[in-house]
């Protein structure tokens, strides 16, 4: 990776400086009118930590529902939400608003703002060398447009949506049930949460490409930037070109609901259909922009803690643009059974399988980075390893699903969401705790407990592998998604999966008490804790790095450069 | 400024700044360049099912065009389909189940539409048909899915369509094997702004 | 608690066991098994056979099949697919597990410099695609049968998907309208069939021909899904979609919507009954306008079953009072009252 000798690296050294870099503005300014991108990548974070809570705890509420046939616990929900007692459309309605709301905070409150609102504006900047983002102003527009959509998601839960309250279309928002289907404001709201949030992020994408492209330190050229600023890049560059789309279309969805038009409903000569591929078109790009980050930090770690350079780095970032570039050609194999033509099956099922080679080199290149290497097993390391093998788990079962005729009987099943969670809640969120765990010291100056870490591993592995491989199982069984009962044959490895929820909780409240650690007992970290192997330029900065970075820019050493 | 980003005379801030606004504006411009193409994929993914038949598009001809079509001696299998949206008080149904047609000559089918209301309702048509890489060689020459059509309370109505069956159809193979296809038309009531 | 569901789990698993142990010649012998429930001269609801055409316990693999292409489908993952992707994920772990012992600090201190190593980067490309082509060729074949169309003469039921419940129109037959909503837990109990799955009236089919299903959505997007017949095709409002299905034997096959349709998108199962082409023949003339005639229908004037799908606000599931259907009302431009 690149590394930069000490001595071209004057910053810090100099007294009149450092007291200038340091300089703080106060709490209001600093935290709510914030120009500064290690604030707003900490605001991110915190934001992304908050709004997990909301996504996972809903989740619990769906797999308490779902432990025995039966509807047990929607009614109560109900109830306690204000419904009326012993509605039971209201109650099933609910359940359809948790599954909407749980995909969509997921996706776009949790996943997305930790990993490029947190992650990556803490850390691009610094890897460039750059003293900041391009547009540091627009960067906070961004993180406040997140935050407004989901208040707009919360608000839209209390509004009436049908059969009762709230969105309960889908994260999909497929027409004609989000628009003829759905009458009542919640669905108008849902569908302005994600207005609001797809502004913050393409405004947070023009914002990445022009630093990366324009504010990389002297000596920093594209083929040496670490590899988690070309995923970051990459990243950037497919929400530029998919959540527009997905702003059109979810633009029309709201004009076919409030102005009578037609663009999704047949009357008129609309067609429901166009909505599935103009969502997909987004949506199948936006899963790699979920996934992407974590690839990049998932690459730093393991070149850390093997103390060796990335095996294959062209191959790594290419492999990376690679994934991007296919992504956005393969949107219908999610829509296979909508009575898509043969050619067009088979087109997009071979698409969707050329995916699988470039996610293939990056898995062996990792193991070839490691390969030869000298590795330490610090925490992050054991989330990067569970990582890989998670990863992969979840790679194989979309290349089954990839096939057009094997999906006619897995579509829509818990297969389908077996698949998904492996590569996202068991894919995204592993990378988020490996970046989370190799990162905290730096970001916050004090250490966080690898025992404390390193048990948080093995509990939320095996629980997110007791809550998600038996979902395999009854989705080949038949077990549709979006079901709030079921008949007693899948009852086993329903409630098998609700054990395994209540493990990865338990991992989740160690992860807490790793915070709770860390502000007790501010063990200081040293700049570069890693020693030996952390070559990226944060680690050339104290921990945590000064209120403003390089101030002098830093000179990349031409010989240590990443490509060597 | 002076506190957002590197304040000091030594760093090359001030064209840089210059340089980023030309960079944002431009990717700003890809942001709206994909935001106007997400309309255009909506007349775009029309022009491209009637080109192609995709999703089982039908075909439109004149009465000119339809009668330079050389008949084949093969026929084929038509089944007729009439729905009725929710909410329209309509009857609406095909007056033949089937028909056995001569593939590249013209044939005329009957719906027959009831309006049960005590109220003039305008009514569209959307259709397809089935197997929907049919829609390429289905060909309609007059239908009453062109325009809308009015009924008064209690009207009943005949409603023809005339089409023929391309004979390229027998040409090509992911078709030439298709023993019947159904043209299908659902009735939707004209939105009223 | 905790003991009680172990015991029930464990005789779960021992039936899941003898179900995948059956192979079709079991299926068969099971057919044949099936009690006569049918009376002379009147059709009556088959009892379904246990694990055949419906999820088993505890099971971790497919339903068993009972189509030409579920049976290849199914050949195609056990045989081919299941084979890779666990070597895959395997390989995976034990090369992970590899260079954690092998180049752990204490048995590697001295890290290598290796970054690059062309022949071996090319390998890894190539042989990936050359499995995925590997795959291919099954999956291309599955693929390409499943778009096989009706031969001439095969009967045509559409399905129709209402909120929240299924018509199956029988154009050939008189063009009666089957309307099937789910059956309540005791009812489903008492008939012997699963809970969540029952129905009231099934979709009666012949077994053994090939059968063209076209599917319409009549309110939002449903999806008509039978996991043992490998058959899944959403039911899109204004446009009719088809598909050939094919069963092999008699046998009633559960299946459930598998689109989000709304609340009760849990509660609309299907139910395929299969039957000798008599008896199937018995049941078209026991339902109300049905008939084995000509289905070419010539006169304007002959009376006709209109088809549910034609009668605006079809009777269907008997709903509760709630407050969707008024909102459903309020929503649309007010036609007469306002």
């Amino acid at each position: 990776m690149a590394t930069t000798a000490p001595e071209t690296f004057p910053v810090h050294e100099d007294a009149h400086h450092d007291a200038h870099a340091d300089h703080k503005p106060a709490f209001f300014q600093r935290w709510f009118m914030s120009t500064n991108h290690k604030d707003i990548g900490t605001l991110y974070l915190i934001f992304s930590i908050f709004a997990a809570i909301v996504g996972g705890g809903i989740s619990g509420i769906m797999r308490m529902e779902l432990a025995e046939p039966g509807i047990q616990y929607l009614g109560a929900v109900h109830e306690f939400l204000g419904g009326a007692a012993g509605d039971f459309d209201g109650s099933l309605h609910l359940w359809n608003v948790l599954i909407t709301a749980h995909g969509l905070i997921m996706v776009f409150f949790v996943v997305m703002p930790a990993m490029i609102g947190g992650f990556a504006n803490w850390f691009v900047p610094i890897m460039i060398g750059a003293p900041d983002m391009a547009f540091p102003r627009m960067n906070n527009i961004s993180f406040w447009l997140t935050f407004m959509g989901f208040c707009s998601l919360m608000m839209s839960a209390f509004m009436p949506g049908g059969t009762g309250m709230g969105a309960g279309t889908g994260w999909t928002v497929y027409a004609p049930l989000s628009t003829t289907g759905s009458p009542g404001p919640a669905v108008d709201f849902g569908i302005f949460a994600l207005h609001l949030a797809g502004a913050g992020s393409i405004m947070g994408a023009i914002n990445f490409i022009t630093t990366i492209f324009n504010m990389r330190a002297p000596g920093m050229s594209l083929h040496k930037m670490p590899l988690f600023v070309w995923s970051v890049l990459v990243t950037a560059f497919l929400l530029l070109l998919a959540l527009p789309v997905l702003a059109a279309a979810i633009t029309m969805l709201l004009t076919d609901r409030n102005f009578n038009t037609t663009f999704f409903t047949p009357q008129g000569g609309g067609d429901p259909i166009l909505y599935q591929h103009l969502f997909w078109f987004f949506g199948h790009p936006e899963v790699y922009i979920m996934i992407l980050p974590g690839f990049g930090i998932i690459s730093q770690i393991i070149s850390t803690f093997s103390r060796k350079p990335v095996f294959g780095y062209l191959g790594m970032a290419y492999a990376m643009v690679a994934i991007g570039v296919v992504g956005f050609i393969v949107w219908a194999h999610h829509m296979y059974t909508v009575g898509l033509s043969v050619n067009e099956k088979m087109y997009f099922t071979a698409a969707t399988m050329v995916i699988a080679v470039p996610t293939g080199v990056k898995i062996f290149s990792w193991i070839a980075t490691m390969w030869g290497g000298s590795l330490r097993f610090a925490s992050p390391m054991w989330w990067a390893l569970g990582f890989i093998f998670l990863f992969t788990v979840g790679g194989v079962t979309g290349v089954v699903l990839a096939n057009g005729g094997i999906d006619d009987n897995l579509h829509d099943s818990y297969y389908v969401v077996a698949h998904f969670h492996y590569v996202l809640s068991l894919g995204a969120v592993t990378a988020m705790f490996a970046g989370w765990y190799y990162w905290f010291p730096k970001m916050f100056g004090v250490w966080h407990s690898e025992l404390l870490s390193k048990l948080q591993f093995i509990v939320f592995f095996v629980g997110v592998n007791t809550l998600f491989f038996p979902m395999h199982f009854l989705g080949m069984n038949g077990m549709p998604r979006r079901y709030p009962d079921y008949t007693p044959a899948f009852e086993l490895w329903n409630w098998v999966a609700t054990k395994g929820y209540e493990i990865m909780a338990v991992s989740i409240v160690i992860f807490f008490a790793n915070i709770l650690y860390a502000i007790i007992v501010r063990k200081k970290a040293e700049g570069n804790y890693w020693g030996e192997g952390a070559t990226t330029l944060e680690w050339t900065l104290s921990s945590p790095p000064p209120f403003h970075q390089f101030e002098t820019l830093p000179v990349i050493d031409d010989k240590a450069g990443a490509a060597h | 400024m002076a506190q957002t980003i590197a304040p000091s005379g030594n760093g090359p801030n001030r064209p840089r700044m210059a340089q980023n606004t030309r960079t944002g504006l431009i990717f700003l411009g890809v942001a709206l360049a994909m935001l106007a193409l997400g309309y255009a994929a909506v007349p775009l993914y029309r022009m491209f099912c009637q080109v192609t038949g995709i999703d089982g598009t039908t075909q439109r001809a004149s009465a000119a065009q339809a009668s330079a079509v050389q008949a084949t001696g093969q026929r084929i299998s038509v089944r007729f389909d009439g729905n009725v949206a929710n909410g329209l008080p309509w009857t609406f149904r095909p007056m033949q189940t089937t028909s056995n047609v001569v593939i590249g000559e013209k044939a005329l089918a009957k719906y027959e539409a009831r309006n049960n209301a005590a109220r003039d309702i305008t009514g569209t048509a959307v259709f397809n048909v089935s197997p929907v890489q049919a829609g390429k060689y289905f060909t309609k020459i007059e239908c009453f899915c062109f325009t809308e059509q009015t009924l008064k309370p209690g009207q009943d109505v005949e409603m023809p369509v005339i089409y023929y069956v391309d004979p390229a159809i027998l040409e090509d193979p992911d078709t030439k094997d298709i023993e019947q296809i159904t043209l299908s038309y659902s009735f939707y009531e004209s939105e009223r702004l | 608690m905790g003991i009680r569901r172990a015991a029930q789990y464990a005789t779960f698993a021992g039936a899941a066991l003898m179900v995948s142990a059956g192979t079709a010649l079991a299926a068969a012998a099971e057919a044949t098994a099936l009690p006569e429930d049918a009376v002379v001269g009147g059709y009556v609801p088959m009892k379904p056979t246990e694990g055949k055409g419906m999820p088993t316990p505890g099971a971790i693999g497919f339903q068993e099949q009972f189509s030409p292409i579920g049976e290849y489908g199914q050949w195609m993952h056990n045989a081919v697919l299941m084979p890779i992707i666990t070597a895959i994920s395997l390989l995976v772990l034990l090369l992970l597990l590899w260079v954690v012992v092998r180049y752990r600090t204490k048995a590697n201190p001295k890290p290598s410099r290796t970054s690059h190593n062309t022949l071996i980067e090319v390998v890894w490309t190539l042989l990936p695609v050359l499995v995925l082509l590997g795959i291919a060729v099954p999956s291309m074949r599955l693929l390409a049968s499943q778009y096989e169309t009706a031969p001439e003469g095969a009967l045509t039921v559409k399905v129709t998907g209402y909120q929240w419940y299924w018509g199956y129109t029988y154009p050939d037959y008189g063009g009666f309208e089957v309307i099937s909503n789910m059956l309540p837990e005791d009812e489903a109990l008492a008939n012997g069939e699963p809970t969540q799955l029952a129905v009231d009236k099934r979709m009666v089919v012949p077994a053994g021909v090939p059968i063209r299903i076209q599917t319409i959505g009549a309110d939002v997007i449903h999806s008509f899904a039978v996991p043992s017949l490998w058959f899944k095709l959403d039911a899109v409002p204004g446009r009719l979609n088809e598909k050939v299905m094919f069963i092999e034997e008699p046998g009633v096959y559960y299946g459930q919507c598998m689109e989000l349709c709304g609340a009760r998108h849990g509660f609309m199962p299907i139910a395929v009954e299969a039957l000798p082409r008599d008896k199937f023949e018995q049941w078209v003339l026991e339902q109300p306008g049905g008939t084995l005639g000509e289905p070419a229908m010539t006169d304007v004037n002959m009376p006709v079953q209109e088809p549910e799908s034609a009668v605006p606000g079809a009777a269907g599931a008997p709903r509760p009072d709630s407050a969707l259907e008024e909102d459903v009302d309020a929503a649309e431009p007010a036609p007469t009252a306002a």
